[in-house]
């Protein structure tokens, strides 16, 4: 027989690169479903918040639906509740808290009639019998009652006004005729004018297969027994029964023992799985900044009128905590609090076989560790999303597609763009300068600029390394490759004679610190030590400051930025969320290419924050500005008065890599590069150009397809737009090319387009 | 995933034509391989060199969700 081989997950498991327990206590730190403050001072869980929204926005039935979850008796509660929850307001810090007892009063009495429950709900078997009267029997009853048990209550007095009057005879009267109908179409037995005496309970016993006692009828007949307070039970005698000084300890007691009578029918024991009963305190976080009603509404009367209660229940600021939601455009996007998200995308990579659904949302983090900041307990998204990508790139189950371009990128800036070499004049240089992959493709000349300015003003020789730090796989999740850079920069460096690292870009910085190790300083803090060149000199309009992800945390280069702006003469604009709190460009995390359009909308969430120019001190903050249109400038750019004008395109930042290394290769070191040159003319229309930058296709893919199609001729002739098309597989994608021949060796490239599957011919 | 086979027929009716035989080209017989899956389908061919074309409509629409849909798995 063949043997059916399956998928172990043992696999999957053995490589975690997170654990479920560091997820666990991660996702514990998000608060967002604490309860708010006065539902958790509330001993019977009434969702407060929830019921003052339904009486804020008129809605009393609503509110009144909210209140009876808590109790069967709203107007009696409301009367007599002592209102822990309103000492818990957290109004009550900057003013008056919330009259909360109030409101409920007024929605007990204008939430609508009393309304019987539905002849169609199905009662539990088990029957319960309640003897006695008072708060405690009361409340019980209509608890019972709500759990749909079969329930007789047997009293002393001679109706129903009786029993509700022994319980709540302090009611006015209006409240009191609305609680005894309310009362009547309950779904409960009454046999009155009982004696509770130690015969007639045990004459009823056997009838019923839960038995309840009132307090007094309790210590009347059982004045030796001991009941356990927290569950309202004499195991003894096998009585559920309570007590209550006040109205509230007896709703909370009823409540209690009807659990324990939940329990009991159902055989288990009363003792476990009870849940939270008591009050406790909440872990939430409010932001108070808001709240700006801190007076209560007077009543005219004793009591609110409806509309002295909608207002007083619209002071209330319904905390909730989104402070990380309030800054990052990422978990705006996705609508979902970080604590629900970071579990779903740990679960993401726990799927053995089917659809990794939350692939996008992991992909689409950028990892700048703002949460973290901003969150009152700190919750890290960027842990979780980035050793989950790394889990699923562990498990082969990471698709390639999403990163494959800007994996590619930085191969290309560690291979056919990667420059090391000592200052001119020296063997072995004490410094190195590191720009970083992006500030050599967005602004050469300015990478230039400050090359030669450090080789001219520092002592010891500034050798050039101009390459990738590795960030691109790590933020992949690519961990070999991240480990084999590291490997390929050490091995570099050593060439150099590891000279001390200067670092034009706080991510490469934070990078190589974290890779290569050692003491590794900014540009910036040589500028601000060695002075700046001549010339420097900054915008004559404010600006607004961004600070770079790779310096949160770092309070250090923040102000090292500060004063190199001040000496630039530089008036910084106030911006909201800078320093630590400052929130992603866009381009961290590779969001831009796993997922430009919420990428796009980080950018425009950073970009809100002021409305003046933006100064940056990480290129590719400057570049996602700059892309959005609005006039962005990198700190270096102003100190070397070079302008890197208008964003380039994915395969002009290839170019000016190639670039820049061909210029200084021939001005510093005298050494020529081989120059590739094309034997034909290829132009491209602003269309296609566009097309391209979109699609992530480069001119050198386009090259190659024509020179494949000068080689074997082999294209398509549209004819219905004249337009040829010819293609070629590069790696792991199919590029297509739409072009025109305009003469011989000239081509206008029309379109272009590019699929990942492979096509191949088919036979039979 | 199986591809609709008839959603990728797409009948070339003579508006192409391979430029290096010639010849117009015919509905023929293709596969797309990807992440270890093949999916059989009629595109047009070159019925002498056997080109097979993938229009820009089909690449960007139902062959990138297929493809995504297999990067997910």
């Amino acid at each position: 027989m063949p043997k059916v081989r399956e998928r172990g997950s043992t696999h999957v498991y053995k490589v975690n690169k997170i654990s479920k327990e560091e997820v666990d206590s991660m996702v514990a730190r998000c608060i967002y479903e604490e309860p708010p403050f006065c539902n958790a001072a509330c001993p019977l869980k009434l969702d407060t918040r929830a019921m003052l929204k339904a009486a804020a926005a008129g809605d009393f039935k609503k509110a009144l639906q909210l209140y009876e979850k808590a109790t069967p008796f709203p107007l009696v509660l409301s009367a007599g509740c002592e209102a822990p929850c309103e000492a818990k307001c957290r109004l009550c810090e900057r003013g008056e808290g919330l009259a909360i007892r109030a409101v409920e009063q007024a929605v007990a009495r204008f939430g609508g009639p009393p309304r019987a429950g539905s002849v169609f709900r199905t009662k539990k078997k088990k029957t319960v019998a309640v003897i006695g009267s008072g708060l405690f029997a009361l409340f019980l009853a209509g608890e019972l009652e709500k759990k749909a048990y079969p329930t007789t209550v047997f009293c002393e007095q001679a109706d129903a006004e009786g029993f509700l009057r022994a319980a709540a005879g302090f009611l006015d009267e209006a409240a009191f005729a609305l609680e005894l109908e309310r009362l009547k179409k309950k779904d409960l037995q009454f046999v009155f004018g009982c004696k509770a005496t130690a015969a007639f309970l045990e004459e009823t016993r056997p009838a019923f297969d839960v038995v309840c006692v009132s307090e007094d009828v309790f210590t009347e007949l059982f004045p030796e027994a001991a009941v356990a307070p927290e569950l309202m039970f004499c195991e003894g005698e096998t009585l559920v029964t309570g007590s209550g000084s006040g109205v509230m300890s007896a709703a909370h007691n009823a409540k209690k023992a009807a659990l324990t009578v939940d329990r009991l029918a159902q055989n288990l024991d009363p003792a476990n799985m009870r849940g939270q009963e008591d009050p406790f305190q909440s872990r939430l976080y409010t932001d108070l900044s808001e709240a700006t009603d801190l007076t209560r509404v007077p009543a005219a009367g004793e009591l609110y009128t409806r509309e002295e209660a909608v207002r007083e229940a619209g002071r209330c600021i319904q905390c909730h905590c989104e402070e990380c939601m309030k800054s990052c455009a990422y978990l705006q996007h996705y609508k979902k609090y970080p604590g629900l998200l970071g579990r779903e995308i740990y679960n993401n990579t726990q799927i053995i076989m089917g659809d990794h659904q939350l692939n996008k949302p992991m992909n689409a983090c950028t990892l700048c560790g703002q949460c973290t900041v901003v969150c009152p307990n700190g919750f890290d998204m960027a842990h979780i999303c980035a050793s989950s990508r790394r889990n699923m790139v562990s498990t082969d189950k990471m698709p390639l597609a999403p990163h494959e371009f800007a994996l590619m990128d930085m191969m290309f800036s560690n291979g056919e763009a990667f420059l090391a070499r000592p200052q001119p004049g020296f063997t072995q240089c004490r410094y190195l300068f590191f720009p970083g992959c992006q500030a050599v493709a967005i602004a050469p000349e300015t990478v230039k600029a400050a090359y030669q300015d450090l080789c001219s003003r520092l002592e010891g020789g500034v050798a050039l390394m101009l390459g990738c730090c590795g960030a691109i796989c790590d933020w992949a999740g690519r961990y070999e490759m991240q480990e084999s850079t590291r490997e390929f920069l050490l091995n570099e460096l050593a060439k150099l004679g590891n000279p001390a690292i200067i670092a034009g870009c706080p991510t490469c910085r934070k990078e190589l610190t974290e890779s290569v190790g050692g003491e590794i300083t900014g540009i910036w803090d040589i500028l601000d030590k060695i002075g700046l060149p001549e010339g420097a000199r900054g915008l004559d309009r404010p600006v607004a400051l961004h600070d770079a992800c790779g310096a949160r945390g770092d309070a250090h280069t923040q102000e090292v930025i500060r004063r190199l702006a001040e000496k630039l003469g530089i008036t910084l604009a106030e911006t909201e969320d800078s320093g630590d709190r400052s929130p992603c460009c866009g381009y961290g995390g590779l969001t831009a290419y796993a997922n430009p359009e919420v990428a796009d909308e980080i950018t425009q969430k950073a970009l809100e924050r002021s409305d003046a120019p933006f100064l940056s001190y990480c290129m590719a903050c400057r570049d996602r500005f700059a892309r959005q249109g609005r006039e962005s400038r990198h700190l270096l750019e102003l100190i070397y008065g070079t302008d890197a004008g208008a964003p380039p395109d994915i395969s002009e930042k290839r170019y000016n890599r190639l670039t820049l290394k061909k210029e200084l290769l021939w001005e510093l070191w005298h050494e020529e590069t081989a120059e590739m040159k094309l034997d034909y003319e290829l132009h491209y229309t602003d269309e296609a150009r566009q097309l391209m930058d979109s699609r992530m296709i480069l001119t050198d893919d386009v090259i190659a397809v024509m020179n494949a199609y000068r080689e074997n001729g082999e294209a398509i002739l549209e004819s219905e737009t004249g337009l040829a098309v010819a293609c070629l597989r590069i790696g792991n994608a199919t590029f297509w090319v739409k072009f025109t021949e305009d003469g011989p060796d000239s081509y206008t490239v029309h379109r272009a387009y590019s699929h990942r599957m492979n096509v191949v011919r088919r036979e039979g | 995933m199986a591809i609709d086979r008839t959603y990728y027929s797409i009948d070339p009716e003579g508006k192409l034509q391979c430029m290096k035989c010639r010849v117009p080209l015919v509905k023929g017989k293709a596969k797309f391989l990807y992440l270890g899956n093949g999916f059989p389908v009629e595109l047009p061919v070159c019925p002498v060199c056997g080109f097979v074309y993938v229009p820009e409509e089909l690449a960007l629409g139902k062959v990138l969700s297929v493809e995504k849909a297999l990067e997910d798995k």
